[in-house]
């Protein structure tokens, strides 16, 4: 398998060369173009899987495009919802966690979890869920906006609406912008994750649900 | 205090680096990452004044600038006594400009802020009654005094010199020179042009000085969508 990334960084793409018999797993809509040699399977990858993705904000299905076994190379290409980068990072010695809308797509031998990233980020609209990968291989995150690669030496805050992902030998707590529940949501920064360790995170330049809000509250009132 | 502004044009961000007695007050909501030795404090965003009846006038003209402005509450003020550094980033895809002032003064419109530091004053102007049919506001906001600003764009941005009149879309301005006059009215045609011609407001600026225009308008963008949703 080959992964490229083309039209970086606003408008990125990911292009994905597949031998016979190859696969790669993306989140359902990911799909921009396919030779006719790819057969696409679409599945949950197992009933509690799809329904913990569903309450992740994310869809209980995924495709997996396999390229068909005594054919030429076969090529899928790949793109996330909003403008913006992508990044892969490969699985193996280091394990990932992403921010769960950060899915793209990822290699047959990543294992893709669902996890509870933390009791408080219940009361967020962003990271009640975040996805673990173990296993061997590649998997492609996606960004609103540009990305950018943090080392983290000893400590480091990030809004949780501008992660993407972090290796797992940092340790990370969701807490409060500020000191008090009350300038939290005054200071409009509402909740962070406070890294501690030595790793590498990846942050996006723009924060989705911000966006979302601004341009919602220039829409008209939905019709119930 | 040190500043670099990365990923543009399309998604900029600001990483200011911050010494001690330096402090950045920045929109609220903007803060991308900081180190934790980085102190955030969150005010009110209105001068700070002294004494129960200065601390109310600060309240009701903070409220003042959210609901009728459409500016935030509340601000946030960065500080690191032992040196530090945070990234900031805009709601919107798009640059992010510095503009160093002394003592001279530039008007902002909605949304357009997104930090300073300094000696800065800020202000709010009444932009006249035919503002009251912009969707993005009636007011601007004036910066005056000594220190740096930062402020933000949708799209890219266009300085153009005005020597005489220059007539652009309300959606489409960022700031402008305080010495110029300008006017908000309705595009040529009257109601029909208004409707027909897809522009929203204009403003006709009139003097010598600078407009800073951006490429793209957030109302567009909603009138875009509109009519797509269910």
């Amino acid at each position: 398998m080959q992964i490229d990334l083309q039209h970086r960084p606003s408008q990125a793409m990911a292009h994905v060369v597949l031998t016979p018999g190859e696969s790669v797993t993306a989140e359902s809509g990911a799909m921009v173009g396919m030779t006719p040699n790819v057969q696409v399977q679409t599945g949950s990858g197992g009933l509690l899987k799809g329904i913990k993705r569903m309450f992740g904000g994310e869809s209980f299905f995924r495709n997996t495009f396999i390229c068909s076994q005594g054919s030429e190379v076969g090529e899928v290409y790949l793109a996330a919802t909003l403008p913006g980068d992508l990044v892969v990072l490969d699985v193996g010695a280091s394990k990932y966690y992403l921010q769960n809308h950060a899915y793209v797509a990822s290699t047959p031998g990543v294992d893709v979890d669902t996890r509870v990233g933390g009791f408080k980020t219940f009361l967020s609209g962003e990271g009640l869920f975040v996805l673990k990968t173990t296993g061997q291989g590649q998997v492609i995150a996606g960004a609103f906006g540009a990305i950018e690669e943090v080392r983290v030496r000893g400590e480091y805050i990030v809004d949780t609406g501008h992660l993407v992902a972090w290796e797992d030998s940092l340790q990370f707590r969701i807490t409060k912008a500020a000191d008090g529940w009350i300038s939290s949501w005054l200071s409009g920064e509402g909740l962070v994750c406070h890294f501690t360790g030595n790793g590498t995170l990846w942050t996006q330049t723009r924060n989705p649900s911000e966006y979302g809000e601004e341009i919602g509250r220039r829409l008209p009132p939905r019709e119930s | 205090m040190n500043h670099e502004i990365t990923h543009g044009p399309s998604f900029a961000v600001l990483k200011v680096g911050l010494q001690r007695g330096d402090v950045l007050t920045a929109e609220a909501g903007s803060m991308v990452s900081r180190f934790p030795r980085v102190k955030m404090r969150t005010r009110i965003n209105a001068p700070r004044s002294a004494g129960f009846f200065g601390k109310l006038g600060a309240f009701l003209t903070a409220l003042v600038r959210k609901f009728i402005a459409g500016e935030s509450f509340m601000v946030n003020d960065f500080s690191c006594d032992e040196g530090g550094e945070v990234t900031l980033a805009p709601t919107f895809s798009g640059t992010i400009a510095v503009r160093k002032l002394h003592g001279d003064r530039i008007l902002l419109t909605r949304g357009a802020f997104l930090a300073c530091a300094g000696d800065l004053q800020l202000k709010m102007r009444w932009g006249g009654l035919r503002g009251l049919l912009a969707r993005e506001g009636l007011f601007f906001m004036e910066v005056s005094g000594t220190g740096e600003l930062f402020y933000t764009s949708y799209g890219g941005t266009l300085e153009v010199p005005v020597n005489g009149t220059l007539t652009v879309d309300h959606g489409h301005v960022v700031a402008f020179d305080p010495a110029l006059d300008f006017r908000i009215r309705l595009p040529g045609g009257g109601f029909l042009g208004l409707v027909a011609s897809g522009v929203g407001l204009v403003m006709e600026f009139s003097g010598r000085g600078a407009v800073v225009l951006q490429s793209r308008n957030v109302s567009t963008l909603a009138s875009w969508l509109t009519p797509r949703l269910p």
